[in-house]
């Protein structure tokens, strides 16, 4: 009875066109019984948002590895909004602090780091989440349908979002916390956006994510299995996206 | 393993919203008009060789000279019919520009009734005269409408343009620009290279727009 996870990204057809690497990156750790999750998407327009967006998942992951007395301290009582903002909060100075370091080093400004920060942490029997930009977290609880936790986070027009690095990013991050038991969690950048979700009204598209579910289920360590890669560089896959895609996938396996 | 892969939802894609506001008064006549017409069709033929590109732009003209008249409603590139625009009469730059900016709204108003997600709407000007009605509040509808960020607008005078009026027209950030003799071919390629970034752009960014070979930015 624990979590089962995986995390792939590939890079966008466009930046490969362009010569440039993939910006996308994901990643989580699992403490005992609880899963923290981080997935980031750097900004196009900044020259090294392929190490700021590594950087910030590692550095959120390392914080929370480093709260070693939080699964503990937090039983199975959901935190608070209040609380989980707080430690979110946090989490993005952190990250922020990590980041000026990176750029002081390497002699540029943070902005060539932007990048969206999607995190959650999830215990068996409640989920806090985080977003800073857009790109979506997807989850179901048991017998119920998939639910998207924010809309994405975008301004009038679709080229316009908060990254990490925006003076406002704080302010900007919105907090969830699901005090229900979650069977399954997707975390994804926004070059999965219009293939997943309706965007009409904001619904997750279940077709979509059932496979994926079911995929983890499956007796395979998604460690050395291809299935993710393949969809993920799939030409059916790319002729819709040609950004950058990463997904994140969890499942808590009651068996 | 019998996991099928993931099916995708079908979504309408996303719009990139160009208004093209030509001055077609008298003063354009000859070959001024013509190469018009030419940079047109150069634009249709560059956009439609962008698969995204052909998806997403949308294309709406409005001309002024001898009226104000809307040429074409929006329509993506591969339905838009490149005209041969006529000349004749006055400048009626200052209706104009604030037709163009109702029109906007209104259209802006029926991408939302159709969960349609668009990008920041350019209005790209052209004139090589200057207004003949009143045009003062025009332009400060069309600076503060660029101020708060609801369109991009860029204004490019022909030779014999009023320069000062179209700064006046123009935020200070994005100063009128003077076309190279009449190249208009070179400005719509310049044009739909733009829409193509925009476009393909990744959601989530202003992007960086390629360098204008075919004016001189006066300030």
């Amino acid at each position: 009875m624990n979590w089962k996870a995986v995390a792939r990204s590939a890079i966008g057809t466009s930046h490969q066109k362009q010569g440039i690497v993939c910006q996308d990156y994901g990643d989580y750790r699992i403490l005992d019984d609880v899963i923290v999750g981080a997935v980031a998407d750097g900004a196009g327009s900044a020259k090294h948002s392929d190490v700021g967006s590594r950087l910030a998942v590692e550095t959120v992951l390392k914080c929370f590895s480093d709260i070693s007395e939080y699964p503990q301290k937090q039983d199975s009582q959901p935190l608070s909004k209040e609380e989980a903002q707080k430690v979110f909060a946090e989490i993005v100075n952190k990250v922020i602090t990590e980041l000026q370091k990176q750029a002081d080093e390497g002699d540029y400004s943070v902005n060539d780091l932007a990048c969206t920060l999607l995190v959650f942490v999830a215990t068996p029997d409640w989920v806090a989440a985080m977003q800073i930009g857009d790109g979506f977290i997807v989850m179901r609880s048991q017998e119920s349908e998939y639910q998207l936790l924010f809309q994405p986070d975008k301004g009038e027009f679709v080229n316009e979002t908060t990254f990490i690095t925006s003076t406002n990013a704080v302010n900007e991050m919105q907090v969830e916390v699901i005090p229900e038991k979650q069977e399954f969690i997707c975390a994804s950048t926004d070059g999965l956006e219009k293939v997943a979700i309706r965007l009409s009204d904001w619904k997750p598209f279940s077709p979509f994510f059932k496979p994926l579910e079911e995929y983890l289920h499956e007796p395979v360590n998604p460690k050395e299995d291809k299935y993710l890669t393949e969809f993920l560089n799939s030409e059916r896959l790319n002729s819709r996206t040609d950004d950058d895609k990463t997904l994140l996938l969890c499942l808590f396996d009651r068996e | 393993m019998s996991v099928g892969m993931p099916e995708f939802v079908e979504n309408p894609e996303n719009r990139c919203p160009v208004i093209l506001l030509l001055d077609t008064s008298g003063s354009m006549s000859g070959q001024p008009i013509q190469e018009l017409n030419r940079g047109l069709a150069a634009f249709k033929e560059d956009v439609q060789k962008d698969s995204q590109a052909s998806l997403s732009v949308e294309v709406a003209m409005i001309t002024f000279g001898p009226i104000v008249k809307l040429m074409q409603d929006f329509v993506t590139i591969d339905q838009f019919t490149p005209p041969i625009l006529e000349v004749g009469g006055l400048t009626p730059m200052g209706a104009a520009i604030e037709y163009a900016l109702d029109f906007l709204e209104n259209r802006k108003q029926t991408y939302k009734d159709n969960g349609i997600h668009y990008y920041r709407p350019w209005v790209f000007l052209i004139t090589d005269g200057e207004p003949n009605d009143s045009w003062r509040l025009a332009a400060q509808s069309m600076r503060e409408a660029e101020a708060q960020r609801r369109l991009s607008f860029f204004a490019v005078g022909v030779q014999g343009a009023d320069m000062n009026i179209l700064k006046q027209i123009s935020v200070p950030e994005r100063p009128p620009i003077m076309l190279n003799g009449l190249d208009f071919r070179e400005m719509f390629v310049w044009l739909s290279a733009s829409m193509k970034r925009v476009s393909s752009g990744k959601v989530g960014q202003a992007v960086a727009l390629p360098a204008m070979g075919w004016g001189q930015i006066t300030s």
